[in-house]
């Protein structure tokens, strides 16, 4: 019913309930930002999202300089894709109130327009997205990186080549000793999200944390991956002794289809407390509902 | 004051800010006479140098050509689709794996090997290929 899995999860709290339909009229849901303990992950199936009169409120939501960005996209598709993934963070966030505007490498960051007397809340987000689902995460007063990936996604080069061009070497032992090549391209596919999402939330860009300079380990007491207590470190290969713990991941896999990695800064969590991934598919303006939540460990 | 004809035509083609044109329409001219207060000077020859005044060092056609093959390849488009130096990667579809695949596959093409902090300034083919032919030069 629910085909997802946490390779982090102590608990798997499965809500249905919360489906919400909005009238037309109230175009714009009340703002509903996570607490600091939580995460939040929208996603959207464009393939479910048809009607035209939805897709022309959507383009209503966007600045000037967002609807040219739409209109650059060359293929219908991509145009589509590009008009939901701001449609998406639109709807979650009152546009009228907020500005998009990116970091000095590229990250697109949120700029409130406020009045002096409202201190707005320090939202961070990040957008990942697929030819067929796209997703955004949310938080308050932690930077995030999140990064899908289609499951059945081919890669067009070898893939152990791949990991050696691009992982570290402890990654690559790790790929190399899987046997079955399914299981191991999907490794490669689910570890490459996960670095990924680790270098989109530090908003550096690509050569800020280039890929083979750190490790992404998992649990180091116990090296199978799918046990409950494995956590993710980042290990910088520079500086081995020195494991980053500042950063949470989290991994699932959303609609059956596609591999999620989120990966957040401890902010607001207290050490120990687990984090709250809540999990939500949504068509903007129309109707969401909560797929999951999840407790990760740290 | 000079007394060619049509000299303050030369003149403003010679002093208008793109380089390339005022070639063009020079280049008519191999040799020109300048006659000024009746004294005339030798001919001066123009010389069409195009490399010397282009704005940037583009890479060369086939260069671009074999970039959009290989994208064409790895994004999985069809013969016929529009790529070309100026096409952008990220409006052609391609995500962060698509991009890093394209560069795996251009290094094994040309030899060469790419810094995440060059890969990160490619935008469009062009630039793919310009930043190919420098990486080259330097082997």
């Amino acid at each position: 019913m629910f085909p997802y899995s946490c390779k982090l999860c102590l608990k798997i709290k499965i809500h249905c309930v919360n489906q919400r339909m909005f009238c037309t009229s109230s175009l714009l849901s009340p703002l509903q930002l996570p607490s600091q303990m939580e995460t939040h992950l929208w996603y959207i199936l464009p393939n479910e999202v048809k009607s035209e009169s939805l897709m022309k409120k959507y383009v209503d939501l966007l600045s000037p300089i967002e609807k040219e960005h739409v209109c650059s996209m060359r293929r219908d598709e991509l145009q589509k894709n590009a008009l939901l993934a701001r449609a998406l963070i639109c709807s979650q966030v009152s546009p009228r109130s907020i500005e998009f505007k990116k970091n000095a490498h590229g990250k697109p960051e949120v700029c409130w327009q406020h009045s002096d007397d409202w201190h707005p809340p320090p939202l961070h987000f990040n957008l990942s997205h697929t030819s067929s689902l796209i997703a955004c995460g949310i938080t308050v007063g932690s930077p995030i990186g999140i990064d899908v990936e289609e499951k059945q996604r081919t890669m067009k080069n070898n893939i152990l080549s791949f990991a050696r061009r691009y992982f570290s070497r402890e990654e690559v032992e790790r790929l190399s000793a899987i046997s079955d090549p399914e299981v191991q391209r999907q490794e490669v596919i689910k570890l490459w999200t996960l670095k990924e999402a680790y270098v989109k939330a530090l908003g550096t860009g690509f050569a800020g944390a280039p890929f083979n300079t750190f490790t992404i380990r998992f649990g180091s007491a116990n090296p199978n991956p799918n046990a409950k207590d494995s956590a993710m470190v980042i290990v910088p290969l520079e500086n081995p002794s020195l494991l980053s713990t500042n950063w949470r991941f989290a991994q699932v896999e959303l609609a059956g289809s596609h591999y999620a990695a989120i990966c957040r800064e401890n902010g607001g969590i207290s050490e120990g407390a687990p984090m709250k991934l809540i999990v939500r598919k949504t068509v903007p303006l129309v109707e969401e509902h909560c797929v999951s939540e999840i407790d990760t460990v740290v | 004051m000079a007394s060619i004809a049509g000299s303050s035509s030369l003149m403003a083609s010679l002093s208008c800010h793109k380089p390339n044109q005022a070639l063009s329409r020079a280049s008519n001219f191999n040799a020109v006479s300048l006659a000024i207060n009746g004294k005339s000077f030798p001919s001066l020859k123009l010389h069409s140098a195009p490399s010397r005044l282009r704005v940037s060092c583009a890479a060369k056609p086939e260069t671009v050509d074999k970039v959009c093959s290989i994208v064409r390849k790895q994004l999985a488009l069809p013969e016929d689709s529009a790529v070309t130096g100026e096409s952008k990667f990220s409006s052609l579809g391609a995500d962060s794996l698509d991009t890093v695949e394209i560069v795996m596959g251009l290094e094994e093409e040309f030899g060469i090997s790419v810094e995440e902090e060059s890969a990160q300034t490619i935008a469009t083919v062009q630039d793919a290929a310009d930043l190919i032919e420098k990486l080259i030069e330097k082997k």
